[in-house]
């Protein structure tokens, strides 16, 4: 059977901006580089909630309170237990997706709204607890680690980034995903349907939380530095703006979005435009702007690029098979 | 598949109420210390609960949880400020500020809510939301600049000793005031015209469509009396003591008000003003005299307490169990 | 390809044509920061956040440097002064102190502020080679760990030099002492509680009570009223601004007048002032500064140079914001050791600057001096005590020289 054009076009696209952004940093500073880390870093965070959010219909606010859990779990190994930094990412992978799964849990009872505003408690919560526990976390003063270059950040991060990235897609076209689809569709049809609910709504929370743990981690080593503000409430907030304004329920919006949430705020931050004090009014203002324009975020533009390249529209599935609606 | 409602339970809830304030009462009659604590938690839960309440009527009206109200209340009680600077005195300045805020609420709604609402979905509302957050917070300073300024209370520093305990009346009178503004709120709702037709457009906007609502209208109605009761918020917490008028002034105080408009069920306006007064006066308590829970976990005890509520009641105190049918 | 995903990969590839180009711009030759005209230094701060109120204190240090630069600059240059808004937060800290130093090509990161921001780009930083100086924080480590920190150096009295201060005077002058301690739950709060139990000695039995609070409390009426039931009579007061006016305003509200030493940090006139208005009795409170005392001298030259030059170049200040005053003698000391580091300055001439200062500045209270030396770097360990009275504070007693 020969594959859709759109899924050939589709393809394309995936490896031309894999290229790019593997060479990218060759044409770019020591401080570009680590911006593009920061950028890899929310890429797997708001990929991590689009698998939750998008895919699954599971609002959840609080993502930065599993990214903390990932950059402690590395913070504290590295700093007090002398381990490699690349060898504390499973292990924050596996804190996350406990952690996921423990918040998961009332996700069963949770339903919307009550949901999100549970994560959001989960989210404040973290950093509190970050610094009560100040003989295993560093306090306020945090702890601070080994730093790298801007270009092993950036390899580094774009490396787990794709890794995530195809991991997320092969789980998305499969069965998993597409019970997941179901779960955000219609969780009555879906459980007829034979889709145990509290399987695959944990399960969600579980992967999520274990990729967003990992963003963490290398949040961490990004900055070399981890204390609770690293992970406050802000971060959360990004992370769902990022994943909103890049497109839920779509992997190539997440590119996007975190560019967005990365470079736009920096880049008035440090540019010259704007004085300190219109940055926030600026930022917010496009926030705003960019929902009112493009309420279904960046993804749909993209996904309207691409159906054009797609056969006559005969396809049940959109073309790049990834999304579902 | 249908999932019935569950059979009633509706005396859990107020059973468990009375128990609380029995206790409350039989403390503060063996303690002062005990007393004065419940009493101040009591004027931290009246603040909270102004902005609980607001959520509550956005939420009810259009699904969506206002993460600015915070920042909105905070540049509404700056407006008063300045309107102080310029001249006024308080209660003029604080109703001025009442009407200033329900236009600017209104307006707000029309242009950053609406063109959004209009074309996506709620969870790009909320995002609109939160833009609207980091806007709003963002223009106090840059119009007000950062340092903390000096909101005069209009309640004199007068002292009432009640058996060993001070009650200030700075701390009565916010209880009040606030107290007052939700029942106006509700009696808004429940005897006018408008509120009437505010209710229909918020929970069945059809069919209020059918009999001549302006369901839109209505919308930014609620966003403009949230403003409103927002304002209320902030200018009873700013004549506090413990709140220093700067931009950031309502963030710790917005993350109270949600934790009791969710206990107190979103939908209800009501519990959300228990709620709040519980949480104010639960949070006071514990501090005082529970001591392994060290300063820090003071917001984690709070959304423990937010969780052990909502794993009894998933909908909230107050709020109606969703029945689901197919 | 349609035409439509040529047109976007075009658009990519111009985007990246152009950062190529604009990173190829960013060049450095000789000592970074320094040209023939200007001298460039940075550093970060809180405009916007919680801690925005510190905001004041770059402002008014680059309107000291305009001053400076309006009458020739230093040794003929001119002095950029790049700050950026990092909100508290050491993830944002981390990458405008990179930004800093590699696109803006800083001669030093200066007066940078906060514990943790500091931390956080200090290994960066010295390694580096990059001066870290005069930061805003009160804490030891700068001073202290110069060994393994040489490019780091602080500016103000650390907390511990401080609280030693209030921790003798209770020790000598207040021999029925009961004392009550308010403190932040974390390094700052224990950095002046560290330094209290130091200065008071075998007296350190007197203490009845401690309690603590964590930065998201904002009411800290709780904490009080426990106090006074401790039967307490001195209270130490070691909390941020808003804490503290919280603290004094239950005080009195509750019928509670000890003997109060308010920190440094918190005792601004201004926070007086708000807590004064809010009903707080604050007459008779104690606090220790190290800064010249415009308020009771007018009409003394010092005294009109700071009005005048804020006046013209950060009219919006507030002068009852200590933060100003603590920018211009910050500023005062840069600017000198810039001067100090010769007509064609290196990083490690300014660090030595730094680090053999034996001098006066005028923005300090008169007769304590700024010594330096390279194994004894707190640029001011002197202050002297005191007592607010009739809205103001009014020094008494000597300059405590050597507190540590």
């Amino acid at each position: 059977m020969r594959p859709a054009r759109g899924t050939v076009a589709g393809a394309a696209v995936a490896i031309v901006v894999a290229a790019v952004i593997g060479l990218l940093p060759l044409a770019l500073s020591d401080y570009h580089r680590s911006t593009g880390a920061t950028v890899a870093v929310y890429f797997i965070a708001i990929l991590a909630l689009d698998i939750v959010t998008g895919y699954t219909g599971q609002i959840s606010i609080g993502h930065g309170a599993f990214m903390a859990i990932g950059g402690y779990a590395t913070a504290i190994l590295t700093h007090d237990h002398g381990w490699n930094d690349l060898a504390t990412l499973p292990v924050a992978a596996a804190a996350g997706f406990a952690a996921g799964v423990v918040v998961g849990l009332p996700a069963l009872r949770f339903h919307g709204v009550y949901l999100a505003l549970t994560t959001f408690a989960v989210a404040l919560a973290v950093p509190q607890i970050a610094k009560n526990y100040s003989h295993f976390t560093g306090g306020t003063e945090g702890l601070s680690l080994p730093s790298h270059s801007g270009l092993w950040l950036y390899e580094v991060g774009w490396a787990i980034a794709g890794a995530t990235f195809v991991l997320a897609w092969l789980l998305l076209r499969g069965r998993t995903g597409r019970a997941f689809r179901a779960v955000r569709d219609s969780e009555i049809a879906a459980a007829s349907a034979g889709v145990t609910l509290a399987v695959y709504k944990t399960a969600a929370f579980g992967v999520s939380a274990a990729m967003a743990a990992v963003a963490g981690s290398l949040f961490v080593l990004v900055n070399s530095f981890v204390n609770p503000d690293v992970f406050g409430l802000q971060l959360s907030l990004y992370v769902l703006i990022g994943a909103v304004v890049g497109g839920l329920g779509s992997l190539w919006g997440v590119l996007a979005g975190a560019a967005f949430v990365q470079l736009l705020p920096v880049g008035l931050t440090t540019g010259h435009l704007a004085s300190s004090q219109a940055v926030p009014v600026i930022f917010g203002a496009v926030v705003i702007g960019v929902m009112a324009l493009l309420p279904l975020g960046a993804a749909d533009v993209l996904r309207a690029v691409l159906r054009s390249a797609s056969t006559r529209g005969k396809h049940s599935e959109t073309p790049l098979g990834t999304e579902g609606r | 598949m249908t999932r019935r409602g569950r059979p009633s339970t509706s005396w859990i809830v107020p059973l468990g109420l009375g128990a609380v304030c029995a206790l409350l009462a039989i403390g503060s009659l063996r303690s002062s210390l005990f007393a004065q604590q419940t009493v101040s938690g009591l004027a931290n839960g009246g603040i909270y609960a102004s902005l609980a309440v607001a959520l509550v009527l956005i939420y009810r009206a259009t699904e969506v949880i206002n993460f600015a109200q915070g920042a909105i209340a905070t540049f509404t009680t700056y407006v008063a400020w300045q309107l102080m600077q310029w001249g006024l005195s308080y209660w003029p300045a604080f109703a001025c500020t009442l009407g200033i805020a329900f236009g600017g609420g209104f307006v707000l709604e029309l242009v950053a809510i609406r063109p959004v609402e209009r074309r996506g979905s709620v969870l790009s509302v909320v995002i609109a939301a939160i833009g609207l957050l980091i806007l709003v917070e963002g223009s106090i300073g840059w119009i007000w600049g950062n340092e903390v300024k000096f909101m005069p209370t209009p309640f004199p520093a007068h002292i009432y000793t009640v058996g060993g305990v001070a009650f200030s009346r700075q701390d009565l009178s916010t209880i009040a005031i606030s107290l007052v503004a939700v029942l106006v709120l509700w009696l808004f709702f429940q005897f006018t015209k408008v509120g009437l037709a505010m209710r229909a457009a918020a929970v069945r906007p059809d069919a209020a469509r059918l009999v001549g609502v302006r369901v839109s209208w209505m919308l930014s109605l609620g966003w403009g009396l949230a403003a409103a009761l927002g304002a209320v918020a902030g200018m009873m917490a700013a004549a506090s003591p413990s709140v220093l008028l700067q931009p950031s002034m309502m963030d710790g105080i917005l993350i109270y008000a949600f934790a009791a408009a969710v206990v107190g069920g979103l939908e209800s306006a009501a519990g959300a003003v228990v709620a709040a007064l519980l949480i104010g006066v639960l949070l006071n308590l514990v501090t005082t005299y529970v001591h392994f829970v060290g300063p820090a976990l003071q917001l984690p005890v709070a959304f423990v307490i937010m969780l052990v509520v909502l794993l009894v009641k998933p909908s909230g105190l107050f709020g109606r169990t969703r029945v689901r049918r197919v | 390809m349609t035409r439509r995903m040529k047109t976007a990969l075009a658009t990519a590839g111009l985007v990246i044509a152009a950062a190529a180009v604009s990173a190829a711009f960013a060049s450095a030759a000789g000592t970074p920061g320094v040209t023939a005209r200007t001298i460039v230094i940075g550093g970060t701060f809180p405009l916007t956040g919680p801690a925005a109120l510190y905001g004041a204190i770059p402002k008014a240090e680059a309107a000291y440097f305009s001053y400076v630069n309006a009458h020739g600059g230093v040794n003929g240059r001119q002095i950029v002064f790049k700050y950026y808004d990092d909100q508290y937060n050491p993830a944002n800290t981390v990458p405008l102190t990179k930004k800093l130093v590699q696109q803006d090509h800083v001669f030093a990161v200066y007066g940078s502020l906060g514990t943790a921001p500091t931390l956080a780009t200090r290994d960066y930083l010295n390694k580096l080679g990059v001066p870290q100086v005069l930061v805003a924080t009160g804490d030891s480590y700068w001073g202290a760990q110069y060994r393994k920190y040489p490019w780091t150096i602080g500016f103000q009295p650390d907390y511990p030099g401080e609280s030693r201060v209030y921790g003798k005077f209770v020790a000598s002058k207040v021999p029925q002492a009961k004392i009550g301690v308010l403190m932040q739950d974390d390094a700052y709060g224990q950095n002046y509680y560290q330094g209290l139990l130091q200065g008071l000695g075998a007296s350190k039995s007197k203490i009845v009570d401690v309690e603590k609070y964590d930065p998201t409390q904002t009411d800290v009426s709780a904490q009080v009223v426990k106090l006074k039931a401790a039967g307490a009579n001195v209270f130490a007061l070691f909390a941020l601004p808003t804490q503290t006016i919280t603290a004094l305003v239950v005080a009195t509200k509750i019928g509670w007048h000890p003997t109060t030493f308010v920190n440094n940090v918190s005792a601004s006139p201004l926070f007086m002032a708000l807590a004064q208005k809010s009903g707080a009795n604050v007459d008779g409170d104690i606090s220790a500064t190290y800064l010249y005392d415009y308020i009771n001298n007018p009409s003394t030259a010092t005294a009109k140079l700071f009005k005048s030059i804020v006046d013209k170049y950060d009219p919006g200040a507030n002068l009852l914001d200590a933060n100003i005053e603590y920018a211009f003698a910050n500023a005062w000391t840069v600017v000198y050791a810039l001067k100090h580091a010769g007509k064609n300055p290196t990083r490690q001439s300014f660090m030595n600057a730094l680090t053999h200062l034996d001098v006066v500045n005028p923005f300090l209270y008169p007769g304590i001096r700024m010594v330096t030396t390279p194994t004894e770097r707190f640029p001011i360990d002197q202050q002297i005590l005191e007592q607010y009275k009739n809205g103001a504070w009014h020094p008494f007693g000597h300059v405590f020289s050597k507190a540590r």
